[in-house]
């Protein structure tokens, strides 16, 4: 497989303040990848520097092993679906799908009609967007930008506008579409799940920089600091250098050793057919989410027993990277 | 229900009345009851059989159309600076862009004179035309930076990001969506333009007939049915503007024509 | 990247070329106010301030402009306020902004024809019996307090004045109101609360340049008004034109202080609009 982008030493800066710090990652063909992390944290920026809509204040982006520092947005063949549709208002679905591929010079019936098929819009071919609805609209978006053939797509929370329901349904289908038509992608969210569904390897980006890059397995066994711990709610911080999982961790007394934490009971939920107890943590001033047993009825304070063989160390260098 | 009404009412007094007047006076005779009113058309044929009329037409559109494509091209380019970018000096930057509107015309006319002089534009069409571009580009910039803005830069974004060239990208997304800006603009320049009366006399030294120029002679004829077709007439050089540029929008890319509309 | 800094300043660079137009002609006219055989002098600014001409045209000229654009405001913010939901329609837009296809002579010229001595109102008046003969209707174009003037704007301005307010209204949100309403203010708290601090700015502006324009503007008061007091753009338009050559400075004195009145306005006005959004700005932080 070869390389479909490959980023060095990305860093970019408004002022003082540091947006992009020091970012280096590759991506080959076909490869899908999820970035997640806080609203408001450069993710946006990224891809917007990746797709040649802003410039990086330094580093290297090689996109099929060349370089496309100061090459044009509009030669980058980066594609890029936004957090709106941003569809041309006054061109039909079908128009707004073919404006890219005329440009490209990659028009062609058969691939409209193609690509029409598998947004199922074929019969809002000559609809304007004003007449479709939030999720026709986004996937309109998305076949437009697959029709331009880019080397690599990049998708910018494209769903967040939409309501759950359909966020839930178009995730599915879009990773499917992903997959068949081997696209490599690169996913911008914020939600956790979003990035699993989408992405084979996540990348967790916060402060500028991937705080770990794996796939959703690897973070599960092996987080790779305190940061993307809270941020997955897998695991317990005991300290800055070691936690457990959440699974691990017992609501009564067992003859194992283990370490007792004392957290306040907020209040409890139910989803997936469980107990949640959203606890607070004053210790260490933080809140968390874990299953109860059933038959749990205590009140106001509960211990949290974890045992001491399941307590394990971060990695001694605090990136992640495989 | 009664809003609608006085709104009905107040509109047909205000708005409506005023122009149904002057097209009624220029059909029939003067409005004296003791005599009768009765339907004429002579007003227009003698209005039409006046050279002077054509001449100051005619000049009045040609004007009209080079003030507008100035006013296009100014517009356009700073509309867009305005919309789209942020940069040090902008509010400042935008006062200024406003501040002819609050300049005296005459003020600009006869200090630019002597100019115009110099560099032989005086007594002619080119320098009424830019002496006419002081009281409508603040306009333009104005109506095509809230278009920009209407736009939005992410929509033209995507548009780059899907390889538009510069000038593919104007053609193909912002000038169709621009169309009623350009509209408004149309409709705003030449209107403007045709009432200057005292900045035109004075760069056009009485050698550049426009309709303004002929108004006043008109005047002091004291016949109202002549006076009301000639009023009536100042609709003819927009209307002819409007329907130019409705022309030249509906070659426009994506322009609806009717084997786009669907059933 | 740098590139990326100028690009602003290359899209400006018309609109600022542009600008010279009229820095140029105001400039030229301000040396030409002051100049003289020999040197700078001030002579024709004292000649015009001890004028008993131009102080009582200068005077009759705010009066006027400043009564026309005032009624034209108010008028086309009640227009406005009242009737901004029929607006949304094409058809009602389209009529509310008829007058503005004509040019203001034409305006001045229906009111002629509506107000004149031998106009549309005189002959129903007498017709109807109300007034004798024509010395008893009152004269209310090319009269001595600019009634014509006045009524000409007005019929021409409250289209513009609706034009530039009714994208505000159409944007204020319907639960200003309904959040005023429940807490039980009436029509004049809605007004001030909801809608004045939303529509000053823009009225700010549009009064402005209706004043600037009114104030200035020579073809309706040439059609419109008296020998005397006449607006102060007849009386440097007839000093520009006059045959003595000596009356040709006074022509641009006039000019270059009106001029500066109404760049003391604006500034004024701007920086008050300023201070207030400054104020705005700072609680929200």
């Amino acid at each position: 497989m070869s390389t479909a982008i490959e980023v060095k030493n990305l860093s970019k800066a408004y002022g003082k303040e540091t947006i992009i710090n020091q970012l280096s990652f590759k991506l080959n063909y076909e490869e899908k990848w999820s970035i997640v992390g806080p609203s408001g944290g450069g993710k946006t920026t990224l891809l917007r520097i990746l797709a040649g809509l802003d410039q990086p204040s330094s580093g290297t982006i090689k996109v099929d092993g060349e370089s496309v520092i100061g090459i044009d947005a509009r030669k980058r063949k980066v594609g890029l679906v936004f957090q709106q549709p941003l569809l041309f208002p006054h061109m039909t679905v079908e128009e707004n799908i073919t404006y890219g591929a005329r440009l490209s010079g990659t028009f062609s019936k058969t691939k409209t009609n193609d690509l029409l098929e598998a947004v199922s819009l074929t019969k809002s071919r000559t609809s304007f967007p004003s007449e479709l609805s939030g999720g026709q609209q986004q996937r309109t978006a998305l076949a437009r930008a697959l029709a331009a053939e880019p080397k690599i797509l990049l998708l910018d929370e494209p769903f967040s506008s939409l309501d759950p329901a359909l966020r839930q349904e178009l995730r599915y289908w879009v990773r499917r579409l992903l997959d068949e038509r081997e696209i490599t992608s690169i996913f911008v969210t914020h939600d956790r799940e979003e990035a699993m569904i989408m992405g084979d390897k996540i990348g967790i980006f916060h402060n500028g920089e991937f705080q770990q890059t794996a796939s959703a397995e690897t973070i599960l066994d092996f987080p790779a600091n305190p940061f993307v711990v809270q941020f997955f709610n897998n695991h317990i911080l005991i300290n800055d250098n070691s936690y457990a999982p959440l699974s691990r961790i017992t609501l009564f007394e067992t003859d194992d050793p283990s370490v007792v934490i004392k957290a306040e009971l907020l209040h409890t939920t139910i989803s997936y057919g469980e107990r949640i107890a959203h606890v607070y943590i004053k210790e260490q001033d933080k809140r968390l989410s874990l299953r109860l047993p059933l038959q749990f009825n205590q009140k106001n304070y509960i211990n949290l027993f974890v045992p001491k063989e399941h307590i394990h160390s971060f990695p001694l260098s605090q990136q992640g990277l495989e | 229900m009664r809003p609608k009404l006085y709104f009905r009412l107040i509109t047909a007094l205000f708005f409506i009345f005023p122009i149904v007047l002057l097209l009624l006076q220029s059909i029939t005779t003067p409005w004296r009851t003791r005599e009768g009113i009765n339907i004429q058309l002579e007003s227009f044929t003698v209005l039409w059989s006046d050279p002077n009329l054509w001449t100051a037409t005619v000049w009045s559109i040609i004007i009209g159309a080079v003030v507008l494509l100035f006013n296009l091209f100014i517009g356009l380019t700073a509309g867009k600076a305005l919309a789209f970018y942020s940069f040090k000096g902008r509010s400042l930057i935008e006062a200024l862009l406003l501040s002819p509107l609050l300049i005296p015309l005459l003020a600009v006319a006869i200090g630019l004179h002597l100019f115009m002089i110099r560099l032989d534009l005086a007594d002619t069409w080119l320098g009424v035309a830019l002496v006419h571009l002081v009281p409508t580009v603040p306009y333009t910039i104005k109506i095509f930076h809230h278009a920009y803005s209407q736009i939005g830069r992410p929509l033209l974004e995507q548009a780059e990001n899907l390889g538009a060239s510069v000038s593919h990208q104007f053609f193909t997304v912002e000038l169709p969506l621009l169309k009623n800006a350009i509209r408004s603009v149309t409709f705003l320049t030449i209107v403007i333009s045709l009432s200057q009366y005292a900045i035109t006399a004075i760069i056009g030294g009485g050698s550049v007939i426009t309709m303004p120029m002929i108004f006043f002679p008109f005047l002091n004829s004291a016949n109202p049915p002549l006076m009301a077709a000639l009023s009536i007439w100042f609709a003819v050089p927009p209307l002819v503007m409007y329907i130019a540029v409705e022309a030249l929008l509906s070659l426009a890319p994506y322009s609806p024509t009717f084997w786009r509309n669907r059933t | 990247m740098r590139l990326h800094r100028i690009k602003p300043w290359i899209l400006l660079f018309p609109a600022l070329l542009f600008l010279l137009l009229p820095a140029y002609g105001l400039w030229s006219a301000a040396s030409a106010s002051v100049s003289s055989t020999d040197g700078i002098t001030f002579l024709h600014y004292r000649e015009l301030l001890t004028s008993e001409r131009f102080l009582h045209s200068l005077w009759f000229s705010v009066r006027t402009a400043w009564t026309a654009s005032m009624a034209s405001i108010i008028i086309g913010i009640l227009i406005t306020r009242s009737f901004a939901r029929y607006l949304t329609e094409i058809l009602p837009r389209l009529a509310v902004w008829l007058p503005m296809l004509f040019p203001h002579l034409v305006f001045g010229y229906i009111v002629i024809l509506l107000f004149s001595e031998t106009g549309l109102l005189y002959e129903l008046l007498s017709t109807l019996c109300f007034i004798g003969g024509a010395d008893q209707f009152p004269i209310l174009t090319r009269d001595d307090y600019g009634v014509g003037i006045i009524l000409t704007y007005i019929g021409k301005e409250v289209p513009f004045v609706i034009l530039m307010l009714y994208p505000v209204y159409q944007a204020l949100p319907q639960f200003y109101f309904d959040v005023v309403k429940t807490l039980g203010g009436g029509r004049y708290q809605q007004f001030k609360t909801v809608e004045w601090p939303q529509i000053s700015t823009v009225v700010m502006e549009t009064f402005i340049i209706l004043f600037a324009f009114t104030l200035t503007a020579y073809e309706v008061p040439a059609m419109l008004g008296t020998n005397f007091p006449e607006m102060v753009s007849v009386l440097s338009y007839d000093w520009f034109y006059s045959g003595s050559f000596e009356d040709r400075p006074l022509a641009f004195s006039a000019m270059v202080m009106t001029s500066f009145l109404l760049f003391l306005l604006s500034l004024s006005s701007y920086l008050y609009v300023n201070r207030k959004r400054m104020r705005a700005l700072r609680g929200r932080l």
